[in-house]
C-alpha cells in the first residue's frame, strides 16, 4: 500500500509537476513577436526613425478619407451620394455629437499627437553613434512640425482644443488639461513651427518635412490668424523657393509619379499602403461606391473654360446604363492605390499672398498672385479691381482650385461667409462637435454650444 | 491480464464464501439479464461497468451478459441507449434488470468535471441532451441542436448560412469585452472556437469551428450551468461549459454497422416586400416636391420632356428571385462500433453538404472518427479519441456591406434594369449587380481540424486511477479568394486574398481519481492539474492587377503583397474536488482550482475559484416518503465562483507599440495599447438552488433552479479622454448580473401502454443587468447599441418617435432632455434584445415501429432593429436604395394617421436624416416568436421483414423544419444576429440570410 502511494505520487510529480514547472516560464511569460514594450520603443537610430515614420502613418489617418470630406463636403460642390448617416449629416451640414466619421477623425488626430509627443520625449535621449545630431534635429524637427499639423487642424475644425505635449504612459496622464482657446491652440501651432523650422533641413523632399514644410502651413497658419503681413512673408519664403513652381497642365500635380514641383507637403501612399480615396468617388460601373459626386453647378464651373480652364481634368464621365454620369477624377489610380493626400499645394500659397496682400491693400500685387493661378488652369486673366472684388476672387479660385480637397468648409468657416455662402447661418454650427463618447469619457473636456 | 485473472479467481472462491448485504470483498463471476422494463423483452448491446472501473461488458441477443466482479467493487452501472440507466448493488452471482425506458430521469449517469456523478446525488444544475435526441436535425454544427432542448441555455443562429455563426448563451450574458461562449470540451479536449476565417463577410462571424464536428458521432452533450458544475474549470469556466461525449464502442458486442443518410430541400420561408418600378417613381416624384421642387421639373416625367419616363411607364425587375433558391442538404454517414472485452471501437465517417437558400454560399465536410480503448493489463488502461475533418465553404457576404450578394438584389432600386444595353452587368450607386455576384464571387474557405485525445488510465487500487491525457485540437484555415473584373471587389483588373490561419491548443492533463464506498458513507475525490499553450498564427497575402480573369493565383498578380502575425498564451492550473455522500441521501461537494494565464499581469497571474454544494433527497425521508406522493423530492444549493480570461488580447496587460505604422514603404511604429499591471480575469460568483421532483409514478418529473450571477471586475476596455491618444484601455472595471429562473417538466404521459409517450417542456428567464460601468458606451453599426449602468446588455440607443403630425407630416420625437430642441441628448434606451423568456417543447410518441416527435422553441419579448426598413423606408434620403412596400403607408396630406413620415430629405425635417439619421425607433420591432422547429414521423421496420434483407434494422423518416414561425416581426425570421462580429450586439437584421424551412427524408439501416 505505502509502496503504491510512493508510485503514485512518483508518476504524478513525473508527468505533471515536473513538466509544468520547467516549462512555466515559457508557457506564462510568452514574449509579443508582433509588438514592443512602450519603453523599448526609442532607443536607438532605427527605433527613433521608426517611430517618426509611425507619426506620418497616424497624420496619413486622418488626412486619407475623413480630413478631406470634412473640407470639401460641408460646402456645395459635392454631394453624398452613398448610404452612411455620417457623411449626409455632413453634406447637410447637421452634424450632431454622435457623428461617427468625427469621432474616429478626433482620434486619429490625437494618436498622431501621442506619437508626435513620443518622439518629441524620446529621441533627444537617444545616444547612438549611427543617429548623427543632423538626423536628430530631423526627426525632432519632423515632430514638431507634424504636431502643428494636427492641433492646427484640430483648432480650425473644432476651436481651442486640449494641448497635450507630453507621452502618454498611464490614462491618467493628460487629466486636468481642459480646452485651449483657439489663440492658446494657434499659439501652441505657432511654437511648434517655429521649432520645426530651425531643426528641419533645407531639402527638396516633399513627402516628408523640410523647412518650406513649415514655413507654408506658417503662412496658411498667419493667414487664418488675419495676420496678414506674416502670412505674406512666410508665402513668400516658399514662393521665392526655386524648388517650388506651379505645374502645367494643371492635372500634372495630381498625376503619378506624384511628387510634383508644385507639392510642398503632401503624403505619400503605394500599393502596400493604399489610398482607396478612388473609391468613394469612382462609379460602382467603374469598382467605386460613388459616394462623393460632384452637383451639377460644380460640373458647370469646372467645365467652364473661363472658370475651371484645365481644371476640368478634376471631372472624367462615363456610361451607365446607357447614360454619361460624371465623377470626380482626383483621386484615379484605382489599380495602384497610390493617390498621395495633398496637405501644402504651392497654388495655396499664391492666394495666400494674394489674400494677405489685398488685405494690405497691395491690389496689384495681389492680382498678380491670383492671376498666376489662373494662368496656369488656362483661365483668363481676372479683372477685379477693388479689394472686395479681389477678396470675392480669391475665394471663388479657392472653391475651383482645391474642389476636392479639404479647403472649401475650412476656408468660408475663416472668412466668416459659411453663412452666406452656405446658408449655415447658425454660427455655432461653424464648428464641429466635440464627439459624444468622448465628452462622456473625459471630465475635463466641454461641448461646443449649440450640440 | 490473463496472470491477473488467474491469481483473482482463488480469492473470488473465497470471496463467495464471505459474501455481506453491502460489500463483496473479493472477485467474483455476475451473470445477468437485462429486459424491457415495460414488456419484459430482452435487452441486446446494453452496457454494463463495473463502477469505478474499467470492468465491463455488453449483453448478447438474449440480453444476457457475463463478468468478473472485481475484488471489493459490487455496484454494476447499467445502461442502454434509449433506457434510463441503473446502477444495482450485486447480492448474489446471478442479477436481473428491468429498464425503464428514457423519459429524462433523476438516476442516469451525468459526466461531471473530470469525473461522472449519478444524477440522484448531483448537487449541481446541469443539463443532458442525448445524442440520439439529435440525430434527425439538418444543421451543421452540435451547438445548433441543442435550440429549445436545454433551460435557460438560449440558442440562436446567428443567419441561415450553412457552418455560420450561433448565438449561444448558458444563463445570459456575463461580460462586455471578454467572451460571452461557453467552453467546449470534447472527450476531455479543450476545444478552440474561435472563427478563422479572415475574410470580411460584412461583420457576420462567417464560420462556427463546432461545425467541424460532425452531430451524428455525438453520444451525449452535458451542458454545466452553475458554478458548482463549472468551478472545476477555473478561469475559463464563468460562461458555462459543454462537455460532449463522442460514441464509443462496447465490450463484447458483437460489430454493428449504421447506415445514416437523408436529403432536405429548402426554402426562404418568406420574402422582401418591395415596391414596383412605378410606384417607386411616384414616390421619387412625391418627395421631389415636398422637398420644394418645381413641378415641371418631377424626375419621372416624360423622356421627351428630359425626364426618366413617366411612373407608368417604369419597368419592375425582380432580384431576389435570383439570389434565393430551393437549397439542398444531403448527408451520409457510416459507422461501426463494437469491441472484444480488451479492445473496443467506434470508427465513423460522414460527409455533409448543405446550401445556402441565398446563392451562392454553401457548406460541405468530410469528417472521420476513430475512438479506441484498449486493456493493457487489468490495471493499465490505454485509447484514443480523434477526430478529423475537412470542411470548406464557399463564403459569400450579405449584411452590412453594399457588395454583399442579398445587399445588392434587395436594395438596388427597383426600376433600374439589371443589364445594361451592351449586356454587361448593371451597377448602381454603391451596390453590385447580384447576378455578377452570383456567377463569379469565387471565395474558397477550407478548414482541416484535428481533435484528438491519447490518454493512459493505471489503477493503482481498485479505487484510485490516475489518468494522463494529451490532447491536440489542431484548426487551420486556407483561404483563396480571387474578384474578378466584372464584380466591385475586383476593380480594376481583379484582386485577390489568400489567408492561412492556424489556431493549435496543446493540452496535457493529469487527474487522480479515488473513490471509496463504506456502509452508507460514499466519497469521490478527483485532484488534478493541466498545462494549457495556444498559438494563433496567420499568413496573409494579397495580389491586384491579373492579366485575365482566368489566372486567379496571386502568382499572376503585377502587385504582391504579405503579412504574417503570431501570438502565444499560456494556462497552467491545479484542481480538486471531493464528493461526499451519506446514503445518497445527503450530498456534499467541494471544488477548487488554481490557474495561472499568461495573459495577466505577473502580480495577479494566479487565481484561485472555489464552489460548494449540497444535496438532500428529501424525498428519502420518512416524513415525505409517508405523504406516499413523491417518487423524488431533493432540494440543491451551491455556491461559488468562476473566472473569464477568453476574448481579450494574449498581451492584453502589457504596454504595447506596435509596427506596421510604415509610411513611404519605411518601417514605423505606433503606440497601440497602454499597459495595465494589474490586469486580471473577469470573476463570476454565482449561486444556485434547486428542486427536483418526481411525482404521480415518475409520470411528471421537474427540475427547478433559480440563479444569481455577479460578475465583477469585467474585463472592460474602459473609455480613456482620446486626448491621451488613445480611445480605451483593457481594466478589470465594471460588474453585470444575471438573475434568472428555469424549469423542466417531463411527462411520461402512458408509463404503462405499448404507446409511448412524453413530453418535456423547457422555460427560462433571465434578466441582465449592467451593474457598474465607468461611462457609457456605444457599439455596432451607427452606435445604434448602447451599454449604460442599470440596463441590460444589448440596448437600442435610438429616437423615440412619438408620432407623425398629423398636419405637416413631420416625425415627432421625444425630447428627453427637454430643452425644446432636438440633439444627441435625446437618443435614450428604447428595448433591448433579451427575451423575458424562452424555451421549447419536445414532444416524442412511439408506438410499434412507428415515432413522432416535434420541437417547439420560443422566445419572447426581444426586440429586433429591423435595418432592411431603416434602409428601405427613407422617405427619399437615400438616392440609390429602392423602398419597402411600407413606404406607401407615408403621410400625403393633412389628417393622414400613419407612422411613416412625409417624403423628404430636408434636413430639418428630421424626418428620415437630420439630426436623427433615420435611427428612429419606428424600426424597432417586438421579436417574439414560437417555431416548429422539427416535426417528424418515422417508422422502423419490424424484424422479421428486414431480417430478409439480412438487415439488423431499417428506419425509414420524413421531417419538416421550420414549418411555421408566428412572430409579429416584419422582417424575414426573427431569429437574426447580423452583426455577430461586434461584440455587445444583437438581433440586428441586416439583408440577413433567414432560417430555411427545410423538408426532410431519411433512412438508417442497422447492418
Amino acid at each position: 500500500m505505502k509502496q503504491t502511494i510512493h508510485r503514485l505520487l512518483f508518476a504524478f510529480h513525473l508527468t505533471a509537476a515536473g513538466l509544468a514547472f520547467t516549462a512555466c516560464r515559457d508557457l506564462l511569460e510568452p514574449t509579443p513577436v508582433q509588438q514592443l514594450s512602450d519603453d523599448k520603443a526609442i532607443t536607438d537610430a532605427g527605433s527613433a526613425r521608426s517611430a517618426t515614420i509611425g507619426v506620418y502613418d497616424r497624420v496619413q489617418a486622418y488626412y486619407q478619407l475623413n480630413w478631406p470630406v470634412l473640407g470639401f463636403l460641408p460646402g456645395e460642390d459635392v454631394r453624398f451620394n452613398g448610404t452612411l448617416n455620417q457623411f449626409l449629416q455632413i453634406d447637410q451640414n447637421q452634424l450632431s455629437a454622435d457623428n461617427v466619421l468625427i469621432t474616429e477623425a478626433w482620434t486619429q488626430m490625437y494618436q498622431a499627437v501621442n506619437g508626435a509627443n513620443n518622439v518629441i520625449a524620446g529621441v533627444p535621449g537617444v545616444n547612438d553613434p549611427l543617429l548623427p545630431t543632423t538626423e536628430k534635429d530631423q526627426l525632432l524637427g519632423e515632430a514638431y512640425f507634424l504636431r502643428a499639423l494636427v492641433y492646427f487642424d484640430l483648432g480650425r475644425g473644432w476651436g481651442g482644443v486640449p494641448l497635450v505635449l507630453t507621452p502618454t504612459r498611464s490614462k491618467e496622464n493628460g487629466q486636468g488639461i481642459r480646452r485651449s482657446s483657439l489663440a492658446d491652440t494657434y499659439a501652441q501651432v505657432l511654437a511648434d513651427l517655429t521649432q520645426a523650422e530651425t531643426l528641419l533641413p533645407d531639402a527638396t523632399t516633399r513627402n516628408r518635412a523640410v523647412k518650406a514644410s513649415a514655413r507654408a502651413l506658417r503662412a496658411r497658419l498667419h493667414l487664418y490668424q488675419k495676420q496678414w503681413a506674416d502670412a505674406e512673408t512666410y508665402a513668400t519664403q516658399v514662393i521665392g523657393n526655386n524648388n517650388y513652381r506651379l505645374v502645367t497642365p494643371y492635372r500634372t500635380f495630381s498625376t503619378a509619379p506624384f511628387l510634383s514641383q508644385e507639392s510642398v507637403f503632401e503624403l505619400t501612399f503605394s500599393n502596400s499602403d493604399a489610398n482607396s480615396m478612388w473609391n468613394n468617388w469612382f462609379p460602382s460601373a467603374l469598382g467605386g461606391q460613388f459616394n462623393f459626386q460632384p452637383v451639377p453647378a460644380a460640373i458647370a464651373l469646372l467645365n467652364d473654360p473661363t472658370v475651371g480652364g484645365s481644371r476640368s481634368a478634376l471631372l472624367a464621365t462615363t456610361v451607365i446604363a446607357g447614360s454619361n454620369v460624371t465623377y470626380g477624377n482626383l483621386y484615379s489610380r484605382s489599380a495602384q492605390r497610390d493617390d498621395p493626400s495633398y496637405v501644402l499645394r504651392l497654388a495655396e500659397q499664391y492666394l495666400i499672398r494674394a489674400e494677405a496682400r489685398a488685405r494690405q491693400g497691395k491690389l496689384t500685387q495681389a492680382l498678380a498672385d491670383l492671376n498666376a493661378v489662373r494662368a496656369r488652369a488656362g483661365v483668363p486673366a481676372s479683372t477685379a479691381a477693388t479689394a472686395d472684388q479681389l477678396l470675392l476672387a480669391i475665394e471663388n479660385e479657392r472653391r475651383i482650385e482645391f474642389a476636392f480637397e479639404a479647403d472649401r468648409w475650412f476656408d468660408l468657416v475663416r472668412t466668416g461667409r459659411a453663412g452666406t455662402v452656405l446658408g449655415v447661418t447658425d454660427q455655432r454650427r461653424w464648428v464641429f462637435p466635440i464627439p459624444f463618447n468622448d465628452l462622456v469619457a473625459d471630465s475635463d473636456l466641454e461641448q461646443n454650444p449649440g450640440y | 491480464m490473463k496472470l491477473s485473472t488467474l491469481l483473482a479467481a482463488p480469492i473470488a472462491v473465497v470471496g463467495l464464501t464471505s459474501t455481506s448485504y453491502a460489500q463483496v470483498a473479493n472477485a467474483q463471476t455476475v451473470t445477468g439479464t437485462v429486459t424491457d422494463a415495460s414488456d419484459r423483452s430482452p435487452l441486446p448491446g446494453v452496457t454494463v461497468v463495473v463502477r469505478g472501473t474499467t470492468t465491463g461488458a455488453s449483453t448478447d441477443g438474449n440480453g444476457q451478459f457475463s463478468l468478473t466482479l472485481p475484488a471489493g467493487s459490487n455496484v454494476l452501472l447499467v445502461s442502454a441507449v434509449g433506457y434510463q440507466s441503473q446502477a444495482i448493488s450485486v447480492t448474489s452471482s446471478s442479477v436481473s434488470v428491468a429498464l425503464k425506458s428514457a423519459v429524462k430521469q433523476l438516476n442516469e449517469v451525468v459526466v461531471t468535471g473530470y469525473s461522472e456523478q449519478n444524477r440522484k446525488t448531483l448537487t449541481s444544475a446541469i443539463s443532458s441532451v442525448k445524442g440520439d435526441e439529435l440525430k434527425d436535425i439538418p444543421a451543421a454544427s452540435p451547438d445548433q441542436l441543442l435550440q429549445g432542448k436545454a433551460p435557460g441555455v438560449q440558442v440562436s443562429a446567428n443567419s441561415g448560412v450553412p457552418g455560420g455563426g450561433i448565438f449561444i448563451r448558458i444563463r445570459g450574458s456575463n461580460s462586455v469585452n471578454a467572451s460571452n461562449d461557453p467552453l467546449y470540451v470534447v472527450d476531455g479536449v479543450f476545444i478552440n472556437n474561435t472563427n478563422l476565417i479572415a475574410t470580411g463577410l460584412g461583420n457576420q462571424v462567417s464560420s462556427n469551428p463546432l461545425a467541424d464536428l460532425n452531430p451524428q458521432d455525438i453520444e451525449n452533450i452535458e451542458i454545466l450551468k452553475d458554478a458548482n458544475a463549472t468551478a472545476i474549470y477555473g478561469s475559463r469556466g464563468a460562461n458555462g461549459v459543454v462537455l460532449i461525449t463522442t460514441k464509443r464502442g462496447k465490450a463484447g458486442d458483437k460489430t454493428r454497422v449504421t447506415f445514416n443518410t437523408y436529403h432536405a430541400w429548402s426554402k426562404a420561408p418568406k420574402q422582401y416586400d418591395l415596391v414596383s418600378g412605378s410606384e417607386l417613381a411616384m414616390l421619387e416624384n412625391e418627395r421631389f416636391l415636398n422637398d420644394g421642387g418645381n413641378p415641371t421639373q418631377v424626375p419621372y416625367r416624360s423622356v421627351t420632356s428630359g425626364g426618366r419616363g413617366l411612373p407608368e411607364e417604369q419597368s419592375t425587375y425582380d432580384r431576389l428571385s435570383d439570389v434565393f433558391r430551393t437549397a439542398q442538404t444531403q448527408s451520409y454517414e457510416l459507422s461501426a462500433a463494437g469491441g472484444s472485452a480488451k479492445t473496443q471501437f467506434y470508427i465513423g465517417g460522414g460527409y455533409f453538404k448543405q446550401e445556402s437558400v441565398a446563392r451562392p454560399s454553401a457548406f460541405d465536410r468530410f469528417s472521420l472518427r476513430v475512438n479506441l480503448d484498449n486493456s493493457v493489463t487489468d490495471k493499465l488502461r490505454i485509447g484514443t479519441s480523434t477526430a478529423l475533418s475537412r470542411t470548406h465553404r464557399n463564403v459569400s457576404s450579405n449584411d452590412n456591406n453594399p457588395v454583399g450578394v442579398i445587399n445588392s438584389a434587395l436594395f438596388t432600386r427597383s426600376n433600374l434594369s439589371i443589364y445594361n444595353p451592351d449586356g454587361s452587368y448593371a451597377k448602381y450607386g454603391s451596390f453590385d449587380n447580384a447576378l455578377a455576384l452570383i456567377n463569379n464571387l469565387n471565395n474558397d474557405a477550407v478548414g482541416s481540424r484535428v481533435i484528438s485525445n491519447v490518454y493512459g488510465e493505471y489503477r493503482f487500487l481498485k479505487n484510485l486511477t490516475l489518468r494522463s491525457s494529451w490532447s491536440i485540437d489542431f484548426n487551420d484555415m486556407y483561404e483563396n479568394n480571387f474578384n474578378n473584373t466584372l464584380i466591385l471587389a475586383g476593380q480594376p483588373r481583379g484582386t485577390a486574398n489568400s489567408y492561412l490561419s492556424r489556431d493549435i491548443t496543446l493540452l496535457n492533463e493529469q487527474t487522480l481519481n479515488y473513490h471509496v464506498d463504506f456502509g452508507d458513507h460514499s466519497i469521490q475525490a478527483v485532484v488534478g492539474n493541466t498545462i494549457q499553450k495556444n498559438t494563433f498564427q496567420r499568413t496573409s497575402l494579397a495580389g491586384q492587377q491579373f492579366p485575365s480573369n482566368d489566372l486567379t493565383t496571386i502568382a499572376s498578380a503585377a502587385t504582391q503583397t504579405g503579412s504574417s502575425s503570431r501570438s502565444q498564451a499560456g494556462l497552467l492550473s491545479y484542481f480538486g474536488k471531493a464528493t461526499y455522500s451519506f446514503k445518497q441521501r445527503y450530498t456534499a461537494d467541494v471544488s477548487v482550482r488554481a490557474d495561472a494565464s499568461s495573459r495577466f499581469g505577473q502580480d495577479n497571474r494566479w487565481g484561485y475559484f472555489p464552489a460548494v454544494g449540497l444535496g438532500w433527497r428529501l424525498g428519502e425521508e420518512s416524513f415525505v416518503q409517508d405523504l406516499n406522493i413523491f417518487q423524488e423530492l431533493k432540494l440543491r444549493a451551491s455556491v461559488g465562483k468562476t473566472g473569464n480570461q477568453a476574448g481579450i488580447s494574449d498581451f492584453a496587460a502589457l504596454g504595447l507599440v506596435q509596427g506596421g505604422a510604415n509610411y513611404l514603404d519605411l518601417p514605423g511604429t505606433a503606440p497601440l495599447q497602454l499597459a495595465n499591471p494589474n490586469l486580471s480575469w473577469e470573476s463570476t460568483r454565482q449561486w444556485n438552488v434547486g428542486l427536483d421532483a418526481a411525482v404521480l409514478q415518475n409520470r411528471l418529473v421537474l427540475e427547478l433552479n433559480y440563479y444569481d450571477k455577479y460578475t465583477s471586475g469585467l474585463l472592460l476596455n474602459v473609455p480613456v479622454p482620446r486626448k491621451t491618444g488613445f480611445a480605451s484601455v483593457v481594466q478589470n472595471y465594471g460588474a453585470v448580473s444575471n438573475k434568472g429562473i428555469e424549469v423542466q417538466l417531463t411527462a411520461n404521459w402512458l408509463p404503462k401502454s405499448a404507446v409511448q409517450w412524453s413530453t418535456t417542456f423547457n422555460v427560462a428567464r433571465n434578466v441582465n443587468k449592467i451593474e457598474k460601468l465607468a461611462s457609457p458606451i456605444t457599439t455596432g453599426s451607427r452606435d445604434v447599441f448602447r451599454l449604460q449602468e442599470g440596463a441590460p446588455l444589448y440596448s437600442f440607443w435610438l429616437y423615440h418617435q412619438t408620432g407623425v403630425n398629423r398636419e405637416s407630416g413631420d416625425a415627432e420625437y421625444e425630447d428627453v432632455n427637454g430643452d425644446g430642441q432636438l440633439s444627441v441628448a435625446d437618443r435614450k434606451l428604447v428595448g433591448n434584445a433579451w427575451p423575458n423568456y424562452f424555451g421549447g417543447v419536445t414532444n416524442s410518441v412511439t408506438y410499434k415501429g412507428f415515432d413522432f416527435n416535434f420541437l417547439l422553441n420560443f422566445e419572447q419579448g426581444a426586440k429586433i432593429m429591423n435595418m432592411n426598413r431603416f434602409f428601405l423606408v427613407h422617405g427619399g434620403t437615400q438616392s440609390n436604395i429602392g423602398y419597402l412596400r411600407e413606404q406607401l403607408d407615408r403621410w400625403q396630406k393633412p389628417g393622414d394617421v400613419t407612422t411613416i413620415p412625409r417624403l423628404t430629405t430636408v434636413a430639418s425635417s428630421n424626418n428620415y436624416g437630420g439630426v436623427v439619421q433615420n435611427l428612429s425607433d419606428r424600426y424597432l420591432e417586438d421579436g417574439s416568436f414560437l417555431r416548429l422547429r422539427t416535426l417528424t414521423l418515422g417508422y422502423t421496420l419490424p424484424k422479421p421483414a428486414i431480417a430478409k434483407a439480412h438487415l439488423n434494422s431499417l428506419r425509414v423518416y420524413v421531417q419538416a423544419a421550420n414549418l411555421f414561425t408566428i412572430t409579429p416581426y416584419s422582417g424575414l425570421d426573427p431569429e437574426v444576429n447580423s452583426q455577430s462580429g461586434v461584440s455587445n450586439t444583437k438581433n440586428f437584421d441586416w439583408a440577413t440570410v433567414p432560417q430555411p424551412r427545410t423538408f426532410q427524408l431519411g433512412v438508417t439501416v442497422g447492418l
